[in-house]
């Protein structure tokens, strides 16, 4: 390949071939104030996509620390290399922090995008299989993994109520339901069946306020029902994190009226975690540089929004996922929506344990987060980063208690709570597809989805599709 | 006892030191988790300083203010 001299060489890598998925050496660079992912295919020739527009942004993302923790127990060999050894290999540099269970394929929408391609046709997942992801989970990476229920639309299943109750009953702290909320809308009882389960959170597809969006996206006229479920996960006493898949020319212009809505909906609304457009699964046609929005431009739509009251100085990397793949800020809400950092300082998390507010007993399950979890040997002690991402996840996407004051004296403590009630998180993952994968980013993947095999695969490759369609890990649908 | 939803909890002098057999009065408290401070009004012996904490206070509110720090 040639180089202009206006490029800047970032560094090196490897990535896939779109058309044929086989590995191949790969350049990042910056030409103006844009980065890119430049890969030759011996078979298929050279290809370049943007992958992060924002010098600025990208050179502060570039200094922050990378946090690798190995994998305690292998599940698979290195033979092929990455990323066709997943399961996890030896050779990957992040542990699990939250893992996906794809308990159906079924699906009661069929929306244009789908990273799962689900339909309404498909299987459930069987239960004996979702026990034995448990105990492989359980055995390999201990109770602190988080657990997300994923699909399809895991609400079609009746039995999902049981499947919660399974994975607490197993030892799993913290599980979150990756929903359209389509049957949360409308099914009050069984959304209480899943809270008294021990459901922790609802992360709810949430593509826009406007009907034109969710017809775009999703094929149906969802926003009434959208406002039905939080309304109802309100009520349930369950926690509400909005999940927008952003798309250019199709919901880009909503961002701000996006968080509007949530600072509307707090507390039942946690947070607003963006996920720009990856080309993997079901797209509607292969992506275009035109077609990409990336992490800074997220930032950037968020900031011109609140008019300068936030900088991206307020924004940070993720701690143990390759900083490339996400940011997060948290911030106060003023009564008027006025927001401002949150800028009390992170605890550390490897400090020694900490007593409970003295005299009170401390539970026996609230150990300090880099001690073991009930049932877990010191091989699944989390990573201190690691431990640090699930600790934000616990904090910023479960329900905030807003208890009624009973007693002037004791307002210290109400402060605290209604400080947590007033946070909103701002946050976004991009995942990558078979034109934007960095190997050296999938290596530290935390996000790993469980497949029937029981292998867990890192989700962006999990999800990898060509251009044709055709996967590297996934079952094709049937 | 109190619950800490019951608005009508039980008069301080009520409770009686079992040390230095004294009845205990509301007092400044400063409450001390991971770092931060929290001044509040606690049943406390005025003789030894003891500090009488309810089941439902130590299992309700002050728990969450331990977890909203913990997960911070």
């Amino acid at each position: 390949m040639t180089h202009s001299d206006s490029r800047l060489l970032l560094g090196t890598t490897e990535s896939v071939c779109p058309e044929c998925l086989e590995t191949v050496p790969a350049i990042r660079y910056a030409e103006g104030d844009t980065v890119y992912l430049e890969k030759t295919c011996p078979d298929h020739g050279p290809i370049a996509t943007p992958i992060w527009r924002g010098l600025k942004s990208y050179l502060l993302w570039d200094k922050s620390p990378r946090h690798y923790a190995g994998v305690s127990k292998p599940a698979t060999a290195v033979d092929k290399g990455c990323p066709q050894d997943c399961g996890l290999c030896g050779n990957h540099l992040q542990q699990s922090c939250c893992v996906l269970l794809e308990v159906t394929s079924r699906c009661n929408l069929s929306c244009p995008v789908c990273f799962a391609s689900a339909t309404h046709t498909g299987e459930d997942m069987p239960m004996a299989t979702i026990e034995a992801w448990l105990d492989t989970l359980m055995d390999r990476a201990g109770g602190r993994v988080h657990i997300q229920l994923s699909g399809g639309e895991p609400t079609i299943r009746d039995d999902l109520p049981a499947i919660v109750a399974l994975t607490r009953r197993k030892g799993f702290s913290f599980v979150q339901l990756n929903t359209n909320g389509l049957r949360l809308s409308h099914d009050p009882s069984y959304l209480a069946a899943l809270v008294t389960a021990g459901l922790d959170c609802v992360f709810l597809q949430f593509d826009g306020v406007s009907d034109t969006v969710h017809q775009a996206l999703r094929g149906a006229r969802l926003r009434a029902v959208k406002e039905r479920a939080i309304e109802a996960c309100g009520l349930a006493g369950v926690g509400v994190v909005l999940v927008p898949t952003l798309v250019p020319g199709v919901n880009i212009d909503e961002i701000g009226a996006i968080v509007e809505f949530a600072k509307v909906h707090m507390p039942v609304v946690r947070a607003v975690h963006f996920q720009p457009i990856s080309y993997i699964g079901r797209v509607p046609a292969p992506p275009r540089p035109e077609t990409r929005f990336t992490l800074p431009e997220v930032m950037a739509a968020l900031i011109a929004h609140e008019g300068g009251a936030i900088s991206l100085s307020d924004f940070h990397p993720g701690s143990a996922e390759n900083p490339f793949c996400s940011f997060s800020g948290r911030f106060q809400v003023a009564a008027d929506g006025h927001l401002t950092a949150d800028r009390e300082p992170p605890v550390s998390c490897c400090g020694p344990p900490t007593p409970p507010l003295d005299p009170a007993p401390a539970p026996e399950d609230r150990t300090s987060c880099c001690s073991s979890a009930p049932k877990a040997d010191r091989a699944t002690v989390p990573s201190a980063a690691v431990a640090r991402a699930r600790r934000y996840v616990t904090d910023q996407w479960t329900r905030a208690d807003t208890p009624e004051p009973v007693d002037p004296g004791l307002a210290a403590f109400d402060a605290i709570l209604d400080r947590r009630a007033r946070t909103l998180g701002l946050s976004a993952m991009v995942f990558q597809d078979a034109w934007t994968l960095d190997l050296d980013r999938l290596r530290q993947c935390h996000i790993h989805v469980m497949a029937p095999d029981q292998r867990a695969i890192p989700f962006c490759a999990y999800n990898l599709t060509n251009r044709q369609g055709e996967t590297l890990h996934r079952r094709p649908a049937p | 006892m109190t619950t800490s939803t019951d608005p009508t909890p039980p008069n301080p002098e009520d409770l009686i030191c079992a040390k230095c057999d004294t009845p205990l009065r509301i007092g400044k408290v400063l409450a001390s988790y991971m770092g931060q401070t929290f001044p509040v009004d606690l049943p406390l012996c005025p003789t030894c300083g003891f500090v009488y904490v309810s089941e439902d206070l130590a299992e309700g509110r002050m728990l969450k203010v331990e977890q909203a720090l913990e997960d911070k």
